[in-house]
């Protein structure tokens, strides 16, 4: 008996060993075992609600009542709706003397009373604008004009952009030149080119004064209107479409343009898949015709107000406009101007505003379609803007504006093209002023921290 | 001497059965704290897994992948690559298969007329992403990502009346309220040998949710019917907060269905859907199709590119090749095809890049089938609309839950 009353006694220390044992191995809850992330949600979410900078405005305009009434809609909306936020600002400031970080509470939002037994935050820094490093172009043309159309045609074809499409390039200039223009049109096609080169503008904006940019390198989209021959007269060569060309150069002048050619040599085919399905530009592109050197030489003329037809002087006789060399081939005015550069470097001032724009091109670059410096007195031209220094009397990139009216960037370096010497180009002729943010360290910067708790299950 | 044998017989009886009831109810409570263990370590993995996943830059271009990653390489932080993503072999969706490629498509499409195919060959494969992460054969995952703020549109029903839209925007567990929404209508005439994208006045605008992030668009210029359809996209935005909604109203039986062809050539092909999965052995049936490219600018405004070779026709039946456009842009948009054929037309859209049209996406196994799964979430951005990356994690270490 009495070892049974020993045993019972060894059964009831088991049992007050388990209910100690187990008193003290306190199983988590499933919500502990499993929790969500909070502080990586909490941290995630003040990312994404200060990808456009709208929490550091909220942050630093405590006072808007509109900021911060966004700021609780875009937090209740991205959060589940079993979580709980308490959202606070607090303000940094050293204390003098000992440079103590001090944190003031500023103000806080909140969806719930408290958030309940298990909560995890994260903190965030916001700064303001004032020291966020920030760029506000001065725009070109901001008292009449100030039109980037971007040439961006779906029924023409490019040459010389090997590498590139003409959208490609458009989408790229669209992104680095839309900023410093007051309005921006990609011309989508040729019946919209067509539409500005008679004037009308396309979305409400100013035709006069434009900066047009041909995407499609050495090739100029045409729109189907200038294919009619009893429009147009046709040259009897294969440069017969320079008559549109010298319209270009009429339209330029007219409307006080800025034609710029992205490279190559400038207006040397002429693009439209819809007219020309079956031609080819000699190396293999459809939708094109080969106008060659006669293309600029008209634009040239148009743009100087130099009749078509008119003769020219070629420094020991005057010749008639279109005129056979020896070789029986037809010629228009002076023929291929151009010259091979093997070497260029980037002219004083291009590196001037390089540095001041923030764009960087090779510093050398080889051209191959160099305009020849004689066409400033004889098209009454003046180089407005030196992209590169001069070799032997040729230029291979530089704006040139008429006295009267009108101009055009020319790029005649060699294929691929670089579209930042064109930003580059234009930016070195307007010099749009670029009004930078100042830099201040006093206030600057604001704590924001994101309590966030669950409710609900167990 | 008998009684206390018993005694000693009885005693030890006791003594057994009560320690092996106490081995036994230690033994479950110390099995059961072990699977909670176990369990809190698959649940700080699925954490980890899930920023490893997140923030591993990739290029979307590369066929395979060395490492499984979504972040884009362009930005920092919790910023995914819409085309990375692209590149998911979408887990809820049956692939198709075409007959005219002899490819089978990858099916991440939102409801009728929202396609988004991708070549299998292209895809990431839920076995490689568990290899490349290493932890095949030890845990299973599956990650959806899904578009924080989602928009409802409807049609305000009034037969032969100018359009109006009406738009309904909520986040995840609030209604998107007194929230700016960007739109552009774009009417498409389906008169003529093409459709024709229509240029009319206020195609474009912005307009405020009311408090129940509801609001009416009407269109006074616009009045849709058998001859003229449209396309409507929109994005909403408050607080840092952003998202896309769409619609076209519902076509016919025929359509063009577009298929990715390659990330890399930015090649997407053109099928009749009646050529889809297997060629059509009845008449031929043609639709005329114009294509364009919609994205959004960062200043919510929206920018149209135009393709080469937008325009064409897609015919059903064998002897008939597929259509194809080249998509001129690594920039995230939506590519919108108009169709016709006189008697039926209608619009299809395709997002180029994940998030421009908030298509959500769900990759890897099915948690539903395992026993436990610990789960985790992040937010995160793709193209600049916020989505919530949710991963769910389970162990094949054959852990049982008891008691």
């Amino acid at each position: 008996m009495m070892r049974t009353v020993e045993i019972l006694i060894v059964v009831i220390i088991l049992t007050g060993a388990f209910i100690i044992a187990s008193s003290f191995a306190v199983l988590p809850w499933p919500r502990q075992v499993s929790p969500v992330n909070l502080r990586r949600l909490a941290l995630t979410t003040l990312q994404t609600l200060d990808s456009n900078h709208e929490l550091s405005k909220a942050a630093f305009g405590t006072d808007n009542g509109t900021l911060w009434s966004d700021l609780q809609v875009a937090l209740s909306a991205s959060l589940p709706p079993n979580v709980i936020y308490n959202l606070t600002v607090y303000n940094v400031s050293s204390s003098s003397g000992s440079g103590v970080a001090l944190y003031t509470n500023l103000a806080s939002i909140s969806n719930a009373e408290s958030l309940g037994a298990s909560s995890d935050a994260s903190s965030y820094f916001v700064a303001s604008s004032n020291v966020t490093f920030d760029v506000i172009p001065e725009k070109i043309g901001e008292h009449g004009g100030g039109t980037l159309y971007i040439l961006n045609c779906s029924d023409a074809n490019g040459w010389w952009i090997t590498g590139y499409t003409a959208h490609s390039l458009a989408d790229d200039l669209y992104k680095m030149l839309s900023p410093y223009f007051v309005k921006t049109v990609m011309v989508q096609n040729t019946a919209q080119l067509e539409k500005i080169l008679n004037g009308t503008a396309l979305q409400g904006e100013t035709v006069q004064n434009a900066v047009i940019i041909n995407t499609y390198g050495e090739a100029v989209p045409m729109p189907a209107a200038y294919n009619s021959t009893g429009y147009y007269v046709y040259a009897p060569n294969k440069g017969s479409y320079n008559q549109y060309f010298y319209l270009l150069g009429q339209k330029t002048r007219q409307f006080n343009w800025t034609w710029a050619s992205i490279v190559g040599y400038p207006m040397y085919y002429v693009s439209n898949t819809g007219l020309f399905p079956t031609d080819q530009n000699d190396w293999g592109i459809y939708g094109m015709k080969s106008v060659g050197s006669a293309g600029f030489n008209a634009f040239l003329r148009g743009l100087s107000q130099i009749d078509y037809n008119a003769p020219w002087w070629n420094g020991t006789q005057w010749l008639p406009a279109w005129w056979q060399d020896s070789k029986g081939n037809w010629i228009y005015d002076h023929g291929s101007i151009t010259s091979e550069l093997t070497s260029v470097p980037l002219s004083a001032d291009a590196i001037y505003y390089a540095n001041y724009y923030g764009i960087y091109p090779a510093a050398y670059q080889t051209a191959t379609r160099a305009l020849p410096t004689w066409i400033n007195s004889t098209y009454n031209l003046t180089v407005t803007t030196s992209l590169f220094d001069p070799v032997n009397n040729y230029r291979a990139g530089a704006v040139y504006r008429n006295a009267i009216s009108g101009g055009f960037l020319a790029l005649g370096l060699t294929r691929t093209p670089d579209i930042r010497l064109t930003v580059l180009g234009l930016l070195c002729d307007y010099k749009p002023r670029l009004y930078r943010s100042e830099y201040t360290a006093y206030g600057t910067s604001r704590l924001v921290v994101l309590q966030l708790g669950l409710v609900g299950g167990v | 001497m008998a009684g206390a044998t018993i005694d000693h017989l009885v005693s030890v009886i006791i003594f057994l059965a009560a320690t092996l009831l106490f081995i036994s109810f230690f033994n479950q409570t110390i099995q059961t704290a072990v699977i909670y263990q176990q369990h809190r370590a698959v649940a700080t993995k699925c954490s980890d897994l899930l920023d490893t996943m997140l923030l591993t830059p990739n290029n979307a271009t590369i066929r395979t992948w060395t490492a499984f990653g979504l972040q884009d390489p362009e930005f920092t932080q919790y910023t995914l690559s819409p085309f990375s993503l692209m590149r998911l072999n979408s887990s809820t969706g049956t692939p198709v298969y075409y007959e005219k490629t002899g490819m089978t498509y990858s099916n991440t499409t939102v409801g009728l007329g929202n396609f988004l195919f991708m070549p299998l060959s292209d895809v990431v494969n839920y076995s490689s992403a568990l290899r490349v992460l290493g932890i095949n054969s030890t845990y299973g995952f599956q990650l959806t990502l899904t578009p924080v703020v989602t928009f409802n549109i409807t049609e305000v029903e009034v037969q032969h009346s100018p359009l109006s839209l009406s738009i309904s925007v909520s986040g995840v567990g609030f209604p998107f309220a007194n929230a700016p929404v960007n739109y552009r209508l774009m009417p498409i005439s389906l008169n003529g040998t093409y459709p024709n994208y229509l240029t009319i006045p206020n195609q474009t605008g912005t307009v405020y949710t009311d408090a129940a992030g509801s609001v009416l668009v009407p269109f006074q210029n616009f009045t849709p019917n058998e001859n003229l359809t449209y396309a409507f996209v929109a994005y909403a935005h408050v607080g840092g907060l952003t998202g896309v909604g769409f619609y076209a109203p519902p076509s016919g039986n025929q359509r063009v269905v577009p298929f990715v062809d390659s990330l890399l050539t930015q090649k997407v092909i053109l099928a009749h859907s009646y050529d889809v999965p297997n060629t059509s052995v009845g008449l031929p049936d043609n639709l005329a199709y114009n294509a364009t490219f919609v994205f959004l600018n960062e200043d919510f405004n929206f920018q149209e590119m135009p393709l080469a070779n937008s325009t064409g026709n897609v015919t059903s039946s064998a002897g008939y090749p597929f259509g194809a456009i080249t998509i001129p842009s690594y920039n995230p948009g939506i590519l919108v095809i108009a169709y016709g054929n006189g008697a039926t037309g209608g619009v299809v859209m395709m997002p180029w890049g994940l998030g421009s049209l908030a298509f959500p996406v769900t990759f890897g196994g099915n948690p539903a089938e395992q026993e436990w799964a610990a789960t985790d979430m992040r937010q995160v951005l793709i193209n600049g609309v916020a989505y919530q990356a949710k991963l769910s994690l389970w162990s094949y270490k054959g852990v049982q839950v008891i008691g």
